[in-house]
């Protein structure tokens, strides 16, 4: 894999870089914090993003249980209205940014470059910088607890004027606005890297039309994170400049029209949803085919749907508005752009159970998980299409119906499909199997206590219930489904923390496995378990779609090919690893004290503006020093020579460092 | 004075061969369609035509630039797909919006309450 | 004095990817798609707000100068040209060609920005338009503003393209390189800015009539200390092998795409924010 672009001082023969000026120092630590800071190992990046993930799963899910616990009975005051804002604001934030965002990204980061056969991603500084990004965004959005203006309370979709400075003048809101400027951007550069890895670092003779679902799902998501953030880029932007400067874009009595936001929000807020499930899509896509024991049934169309939905995706924005006014034309179109996007997800379904049919299904836990998903993520989207109707809409939007839908196709869909993964390739990534037993209970606990909280909702939400409202009378009609919900919630905890207590204990002392656990069809399985540092040692010739399937059905034939081309990397050389580098990390410190400038300290009171447009200035400068250096480094890397291919009885953590 | 233009190869590229000369004259035809675009807005046709030719010329603009100045003519038509995805959907999202916004129904109801004093609880930053 | 690869480099076809386009211009390209989304929004809400504009606010017919923007508008192409020029000197393995065609790029990029400068006081001091003070102020600052903050990013990486291409290729001979290296970014940096300071200047007091007084000891002593740097730097300049050759026409090739997309998305702006007031 020689790139003729690079200069000449990455062909040396495993030695270190030429001498270099101290400045641009060259972490080498294999373990340890440095090592964890300076890395650039996309697998190590994603596990870091998992284990982000799902602290804030955890923290999210505590703000759900709270406001469960308020709404069990009418009348409670376990919360006041304020902190019931900030209860409903933070868990819709946190699940959906800091939670399944980041899980899905631990996924594409681990998973999809070993399933194209490459070595990383195309850029694995940008990747680690990334993941620092996102920290700091998760970081400043959660700052307001231990702060006296408190956490974000204008919602997660943060309408203007609410969240203009007239009506929320504390900072919790200009941290909300500085903490998801940088999720964006986070974003954003990580789906970069995915896209030119996924079109650039395939291995030999995987075609487009041969790549896994998931890697196209990540493929079809990267898309949408790029072109959808820049709209809310531009929304935050302005509500920003509207908070810091006094413009007038959300200022009514300046001309302002506070309907732009809601606009320039759902333009990225409908992509968004897309995707938060299309990465679950794609999981559930390698599961059931594995766990049925048959290719996935109709590829290319299940293929084509996913870019249907994005690119349909861009187009129905506005029924999240149908009750702001919009007019008969753009309502009517809308209402059929939304119709229409349930198509290519129907076509999905009917795909899976057709992968299922006929199949000798194994109903192992990443199994249990998959089938919930199909099933859950259906009722959701026939709730969804309820919406879709207009008239129908205007009588359910605001109301617990739409949190019954949407919560049907994110736990439903989402999270089972991201837990579903974790299951799936726990064994990959860490050597270690999670017990049938305790898994299935898992799955159980979460299904009914799911169930018995979400589907009382569109009871509630028909019976008038509306959202965002922190009590109700007790003669309003809705007091026993309020009380199951909140019952079904508890019983979603203990799901959760049995989910939670088996993942911890398995990764501790859970049974070892050998290589592909489940028998599977994708590149990932041919690895050891965990992959070493340069994950494959001979990058592997793909001859058809379902490539490790095709690989052991024909072995000889894979021999004689990989000792040819281990010659040929040999002969270049060995295997190219890229230099870790500290730089990704500076750079993300800089940015963290300008946000905390920016977002976090007062301009009036003394010492005022001058600590804050210090503050801002020494962080830009920060930045600015590490992304120079970054980029003077350059991306010269050293070379290694892999250790003949050691039997499964070996211990993995000898294979990780080697 | 060297071949006006370089010849498309399957490659889309004559290594070796400058395109100096191809960059300049592209610059002097930029320069005077903006300036014909200067001249065009002071005489007295009607909008319509107006605007249809101010929005042609610069799109001719826009695609010179982004073919030749860019180097898409040349490079492998993936780059075009790729930029033209984000091109025609900001465009179409900015098609939208105006739609939206330009409809009767969002037409703001009175301008009355413009020339009121600023609300007393907007509080200055 | 550039360094030369051990093979012949093709700058349109990269062997070690799938496709053969190289990884950095796939990523710039993409990036640039989102950056069309991003202004698209941005003007998006510009024309928004031109469509029912409230009474009180300035006409844009009034207030604008259109032969200062048609000015601009050339100035920035021109600049886009010679960005053209260097990716094309670079890609020759032309490294003094490049270096003059970047600092002409610089040079227009920085006179666009002394433009808009420029257009920014004439509108707050003389027509009284602000950002705060009518809707059409906020948005017309926010998006030409926005876009004057690319192109100053683009200048800014221009001049530390510009400083990397002098890079010794011994860094063992040559250790203050670094320390000389940040100086020289700072250097320039404010050289521009004290350029663009004393040029401004220089316009508002002949618009004034006060130019007898311009040539007093402040604007004589910044002159002479943008001279006395640019006298420095061409003095202690590197001389000898470069780190910097064909090998980086992609980085500078990169560079240009983002320059050049800086330049479309002010053709945009000139004909809708500008131009269409005026039919």
């Amino acid at each position: 894999m020689e790139d003729a672009l690079v200069k000449n001082n990455f062909i040396t023969e495993g030695h270190p870089a030429p001498a270099r000026h101290l400045v641009l120092w060259r972490p080498t630590a294999k373990t340890g914090l440095i090592s964890w800071l300076t890395t650039v190992d996309h697998k190590r990046i994603g596990f870091l993003y998992g284990i982000s993930a799902l602290f804030f799963f955890l923290v999210g899910g505590c703000e759900a249980l709270l406001i469960r616990l308020q709404l069990a009975v009418p009348n409670n005051d376990l919360l006041t209205a304020q902190q019931y804002n900030r209860m409903f604001t933070m868990h819709g934030t946190t699940m959906i940014f800091l939670a399944v965002m980041p899980l899905s990204a631990a996924f594409f980061n681990f998973i999809m470059p070993l399933q194209i056969g490459a070595r990383d991603v195309a850029f694995p500084r940008l990747n680690a910088f990334s993941y620092w990004v996102f920290l700091v965004g998760a970081i400043i959005i959660n700052l307001g607890w231990f702060m006296k203006d408190g956490p974000p309370n204008g919602g997660w979709f943060g309408y203007a004027p609410l969240t203009t400075r007239a009506f929320i003048p504390g900072h919790s809101i200009d941290m909300w606005v500085m903490g998801l400027q940088l999720l964006g951007v986070a974003s954003i550069a990580a789906s970069l890297n995915f896209i030119v890895t996924i079109i650039n670092l395939r291995a030999p003779g995987m075609t487009m039309m041969r790549l896994p679902v998931f890697t196209w799902m990540t493929l079809f998501t990267a898309f949408l994170i790029v072109l959808a953030f820049p709209a809310i880029t531009i929304a935050l932007i302005e509500l920003m400049m509207d908070r810091l400067f006094g413009t007038n874009f959300f200022e009514v009595s300046n001309g302002g029209l506070p309907i732009l936001w809601q606009h320039l929000f759902w333009v990225f807020g409908h992509p968004e949803v897309y995707i938060l499930i299309l990465p679950g899509m794609g999981i559930i896509s390698e599961i059931i085919p594995t766990f049925a024991r048959k290719p996935l049934f109709g590829y290319p169309i299940v293929v084509f749907s996913g870019a249907s939905i994005g690119f349909l995706g861009f187009a129905v924005w506005s029924h999240h508005m149908f009750t702001t006014g919009l007019g008969t034309m753009a309502t009517a179109a809308f209402s059929l752009a939304t119709m229409a996007i349930a198509v290519p997800t129907g076509v999905k379904i009917f795909n899976w159970i057709g992968t299922l049919w006929g199949g000798h299904l194994q109903m192992r836990t990443p199994m249990m998980f998959a089938l919930g998903f199909v099933w859950m993520f259906m009722i959701g989207g026939f709730s969804g299409i309820m919406h879709a109707a207009a008239p129908a809409d205007a009588q359910q939007h605001d109301s617990y119906f739409v949190i019954a839908h949407f919560h049907y196709v994110l736990i439903g869909g989402s999270l089972f499909a991201l837990l579903a993964g974790i299951h799936y390739w726990f064994p990959l990534m860490f050597g270690r199997k999670v017990s049938e037993f305790w898994g299935k209970l898992s799955f159980w606990v979460i299904f009914i206590g799911f169930n018995t909280t979400f589907f009382p909702m569109h009871f509630l939400g028909l019976n008038g219930m509306p959202r965002r409202t922190f009590t109700y009378d007790s003669n309003m009609g809705w007091n026993e489904g309020n009380l199951i919900a909140t019952i079904g919630a508890l019983i979603l905890g203990v799901g959760v923390a049995i989910y939670f207590g088996v993942m911890i204990y398995t990764y501790f002392k859970g049974e070892r496995v050998g290589r592909d656990t489940w028998d599977a069809r994708t590149l990932e399985w041919s690895l050891a378990c965990p992959p070493p540092e340069y994950n494959y040692a001979v990058i592997p010739t793909v001859h058809e779609r379902d490539a490790w399937w095709y690989e052991k059905h024909h072995q000889a034939e894979m021999e004689k090919e990989k000792a040819v081309h281990a010659k040929e990397e040999a002969a270049h050389g060995g295997i190219h690893m890229p230099f870790q580098s500290i730089y990704p990390f500076i750079a993300s410190v800089g940015i963290l004290i300008a946000a905390i400038g920016i977002s976090v300290l007062d301009a009036n009171p003394a010492p005022g503006i001058h600590l804050k447009l210090g503050t801002t200035l020494v962080g830009g400068v920060i930045m600015f020093i590490g992304i120079y250096l970054w980029a003077l480094e350059g991306a010269p890397g050293y070379h290694i020579h892999p250790e003949p291919e050691k039997n499964s009885a070996a211990s993995p953590k000898q294979e990780a460092h080697q | 004075m060297s071949a006006p233009a370089s010849p498309v190869h399957a490659a889309g590229h004559t290594p070796g061969e400058s395109k100096f000369h191809i960059f300049v004259q592209l610059a002097m035809i930029l320069s005077i369609i903006t300036g014909v675009e200067i001249i065009m807005v002071y005489l007295p046709f009607a909008h319509w035509l107006l605007f249809g030719t101010l929005a042609i010329l610069s799109a001719v603009k826009f695609m010179f630039v982004i073919f030749y100045f860019m180097h898409l003519r040349w490079d492998k038509v993936f780059c075009t797909v790729l930029f033209f995805i984000g091109l025609i959907l900001a465009g179409g999202t900015m098609w939208a919006l105006l739609k939206i916004f330009g409809a009767d129904a969002s037409k703001p109801l009175t301008m009355g309450y413009l020339h009121q004093a600023p609300s007393s609880i907007v509080q200055s930053v | 004095m550039s360094s030369t690869a051990t093979v012949a480099i093709d700058h349109h076809h990269d062997p070690s990817t799938t496709t053969g386009i190289p990884n950095k211009k796939l990523l710039m390209w993409t990036f640039l798609a989102s950056d069309c989304m991003f202004f698209g929004c941005l003007i998006s809400t510009h024309l928004i707000y031109r469509l029912h504009p409230p009474p009180g606010n300035p006409s844009p017919r009034e207030i604008f100068n259109p032969p200062l923007t048609s000015f601009s508008t050339f100035i920035l192409l021109m600049s886009s040209l010679l960005m053209a020029l260097a990716v094309n000197a670079i890609q020759r393995g032309n490294v003094r060609s490049m270096r003059h065609m970047l600092l002409g790029t610089i040079f227009f990029g920085c006179i666009f920005l002394t433009c808009q400068v420029y257009e920014f006081t004439d509108f707050v001091m003389d027509k009284h338009m602000t950002i705060t003070n009518c809707i059409l102020g906020s948005t017309f600052f926010t998006l030409t503003g926005t876009h004057g903050c690319h192109v100053a990013i683009g200048v800014l990486w221009l001049v530390l393209m510009y400083i990397r291409s002098f890079q010794p290729a011994d860094v063992s001979t040559n250790r203050l390189w670094f320390g000389r290296t940040l100086l020289h970014i700072a250097g320039f940096i404010a050289a521009i800015g004290l350029t663009m300071y004393l040029v401004l200047d220089f316009v508002h007091m002949a618009q004034a009539g006060t130019l007898s007084g311009y040539l007093g000891k402040d604007a004589l002593a910044i002159a002479g200390a943008i001279i006395a740097y640019i006298g420095l730097n061409l003095l202690t300049r590197t001389r000898g092998a470069v780190d910097f050759g064909e090998v980086n026409a992609i980085d500078v090739e990169s560079m240009g795409l983002y320059w050049h997309f800086v330049d479309i998305v002010w053709i945009v702006i000139f004909t809708v924010v500008y131009l269409l007031e005026y039919i």
